[in-house]
């Protein structure tokens, strides 16, 4: 059998092991046949390369089309409007997302201020303060493991974790239920009875409510009242059905009210207004998501503390430095850009999740302002972007696509602020 | 002030607990009930928790929700996998650095990109497309929509993750691989990604959690009909989506029907919580044997 034989009944699959033919064992360079599977193998890797360059340019491609459909779908919502009004079911076109911004930027503070210290807090203890003792370094271990674990839990979970944990803190104090029971409250508010006076015109007084399972309130008997100003007075009450006239003085008619004239409970709230649980509002959301970017936070600041150069740390040694003032001093200084850097982009994860908040605040979108205190509900953006896109009318998808746009370029912002400060942080 | 770190430290453990606790403690007023057994849980195919106002009518089969996950799942593994490793193989052996410098970024752009307007994404083009492409063959709402959308999700996380691994086989290899006169082609698949194999699994265990915890993309895109079928091309409630579902419907805190959720969500929390864990253990061993 010849060797031109072989080489062509032999499909050529460079997987299969065939015998070294004789020719190169007696010392020639290549055979006919050693040409042919060679320049089959370069163009099965010519092929392979062009596979992965044309996959590689799918990815591109996939952003590019989901950033151009986006825009031609949204850009004739881009309005002031959008930026301005707030959502609206009677008129979908002059709907906007203001409280959704201010509520999402609102939640994402909130976020940060729980979940940096937290965080940073264990990537610290976790990177410098590794132990000798055997028992210890396998907690260690095992925390290390937690962590990478907690990254792979759904959002959803954490979203159900944080209704138990913050909106209904597991029953414990209380339920929080509408008309009738609003937890433990620890303060910023006061709660009254609010009755219309005589002066006609909506003009009311709040009367201070001292029994809070009671919703209303019937005048009977004089008793001290709050007017609008705060200033207290002796309220007084007129029985039409008596002789006496109602009287015409508008100062005594604004501290007088009928007889028998109901009134509903009015909470006058500060921003501090605090209770126990915390109900759906923005703190129970914001301290939510900061579970979800917590594990986030920690790898990142691992890894940058990491990368710090042990010899910074061992000079600091030798200078007499306790472990504790070389972190204050060396390690978290020199690793402070990442730290920075997987903060923000932690951020934006935080600021782009919905399902968790979903859960914690419901999907109600009906809301024309920001949080007015820490127990308020709020709207945040992907919440209203899901309400949107799920709506089948034309004009909301419109406004769900206007609204991503102003969303994605809010990331984009955050983003940039991120390699910013890592630029400016790394010349210093 | 070391007591205070490990505070913190102790905390994230604290947060586990609090999750299996939570769903323990809520998902036991589910399987308690007397409405519910845990034999038509695992084998019942019929899941009417949300169509059923009265208890007595409403089954409670997981399967339809399980087969609607795996479905888009599924498709979501058949994208992100393959183009995640083949992206990965050219960033690590093949790009020149004006390359990556395009498309590093895409991939991180990608990556941050919010899982709803992904969602919006697979409504407004995927979907629609689809039902061109087939002559409405595709219902509105499908799984395979859903599940582009999520492998698109994914593919970032198989590319960077698998990345890694080929970053950690040591530069011998390859170049004993070259000088034995292999091709890239043969040097990359026969050479590179058998030694990086470990973290390559991990990068698909981790993308296959990631991709069964989708919420956002499957609310939107996959449909609110749980169906037990292997068609790709109906809709499909997930886990995840049946969970929001029952939190934006109407149903009050306490009934039966609520508290299957949390059923639901125990579930999606082992096997997510299951796939993590191996990829991790799996991760963690192919790094201690290079470093």
């Amino acid at each position: 059998m010849s060797i031109d034989s072989i080489s062509q009944d032999a499909p050529q699959d460079p997987g299969v092991q065939r015998p070294i033919p004789e020719a190169i064992r007696q010392g020639a360079s290549a055979t006919a046949e050693s040409t042919l599977n060679s320049r089959h193998r370069k163009r099965v890797s010519k092929a392979f390369y062009g596979l992965c360059v044309a996959i590689s340019l799918l990815s591109v491609l996939v952003l590019v089309v989901l950033l151009i459909s986006i825009a031609v779908q949204g850009h004739s919502r881009l309005t002031p409007t959008l930026l301005t009004g707030s959502h609206s079911t009677s008129e979908p076109a002059s709907s906007g997302m203001y409280p959704a911004i201010i509520g999402s930027l609102a939640i994402c503070f909130v976020c940060a201020l729980s979940a940096l210290p937290l965080g940073i807090g264990t990537a610290i203890f976790l990177e410098e303060f590794q132990p000798t003792n055997i028992w210890l370094r396998r907690l260690h271990g095992f925390i290390n493991l937690n962590i990478s674990n907690l990254a792979g839990v759904p959002s959803i979970v954490y979203g159900l974790l944080g209704l138990s944990l913050f909106v209904f803190m597991f029953n414990a104090f209380g339920q929080i239920k509408v008309n009738e029971s609003s937890g433990t409250e620890i303060m910023g508010v006061e709660r009254y009875y609010q009755v219309l006076t005589l002066a006609g015109g909506g003009d009311s007084v709040l009367i201070p409510q001292s029994d809070l399972s009671q919703p209303t309130i019937t005048i009977t008997e004089p008793m001290p009242a709050v007017d609008r100003q705060g200033n207290t007075f002796q309220l007084e009450v007129w029985d039409p059905k008596s002789e006496t006239p109602k009287p015409s003085d508008p100062a005594i008619r604004h501290r007088t009210v009928r007889l028998g004239q109901g009134g509903g409970a009015y909470a006058k709230t500060s921003w501090y207004y605090f209770r126990l649980p915390f109900g759906r509002s923005f703190l129970a959301a914001g301290l939510t998501l900061s579970l979800v970017i917590l594990p986030i936070v920690i790898i990142a600041s691992q890894e940058s503390l990491r990368s710090v150069s042990p010899s910074l740390r061992e000079a600091s040694y030798g200078l007499g430095a306790t472990k504790w003032q070389t972190v204050r001093n060396v390690s978290l200084p020199a690793a402070i850009p990442g730290i920075m850097t997987g903060a923000i982009l932690a951020m934006g994860r935080a600021i782009g999740e919905a399902a968790p908040i979903l859960v914690v605040l419901g999907a109600t979108v009906a809301k024309n302002s920001g949080p007015q205190n820490l127990m308020d509900t709020v709207v945040t953006m992907p919440v209203l972007i899901f309400h949107w896109a799920g709506d089948p009318q034309f004009t909301y998808q419109q406004l769900a696509a206007a609204a991503i746009i102003v969303l994605l370029l809010i990331l984009l912002l955050m983003n940039s602020v991120a390699i910013y400060l890592r630029q400016k942080m790394r010349i210093e | 002030m070391v007591a205070v770190l490990a505070m913190c430290a102790l905390a994230t453990v604290g947060i586990t607990v609090g999750i299996i606790v939570m769903l323990v403690g809520q998902s036991w007023n589910f399987f308690n009930s007397e409405h519910v057994s845990f034999k038509e849980f695992f084998t019942g195919t019929e899941w009417t928790a949300l169509q059923s106002k009265n208890i007595d009518d409403a089954k409670f089969g997981i399967l339809p929700l399980l087969s609607g996950t795996f479905r888009v799942t599924a498709i979501a593994m058949l994208i992100a996998l393959p183009s995640g490793l083949i992206t990965a193989v050219y960033l690590s052996e093949f790009a020149s650095k004006k390359v990556r410098a395009v498309l590093k970024p895409t991939l991180e752009v990608i990556a941050g990109i919010p899982t709803v307007v992904l969602g919006y994404f697979a409504v407004l083009v995927i979907g629609p497309s689809l039902q061109w492409l087939t002559d409405g063959g595709f219902d509105a709402f499908n799984a395979t929509s859903a599940g582009i959308a999520v492998g698109i999700l994914c593919l970032p996380m198989v590319c960077s993750l698998s990345e890694d691994a080929l970053h950690a086989v040591p530069r011998a290899l390859r170049e004993g691989a070259y000088g034995l006169g292999c091709t890239p082609f043969e040097t990359s698949v026969k050479v590179v990604i058998p030694a990086a194999l470990s973290g390559i699994v991990s990068a698909f265990l981790l993308a296959f959690s990631r991709a069964v915890g989708e919420t956002m993309v499957v609310a939107l895109a996959a449909g609110t009909q749980a169906t037990y079928t292997m068609d790709p091309r109906t809709q499909s409630q997930t886990m995840t989506g049946f969970i929001v579902e029952m939190i934006k419907s109407e149903n009050e805190y306490g009934t039966v029907q609520y508290f299957s959720l949390y059923g639901v969500a125990i579930a999606l929390f082992v096997i997510t919580f299951g796939m993590t864990l191996i990829g991790q253990l799996v991760r963690r061993r192919y790094r201690e044997s290079y470093s």
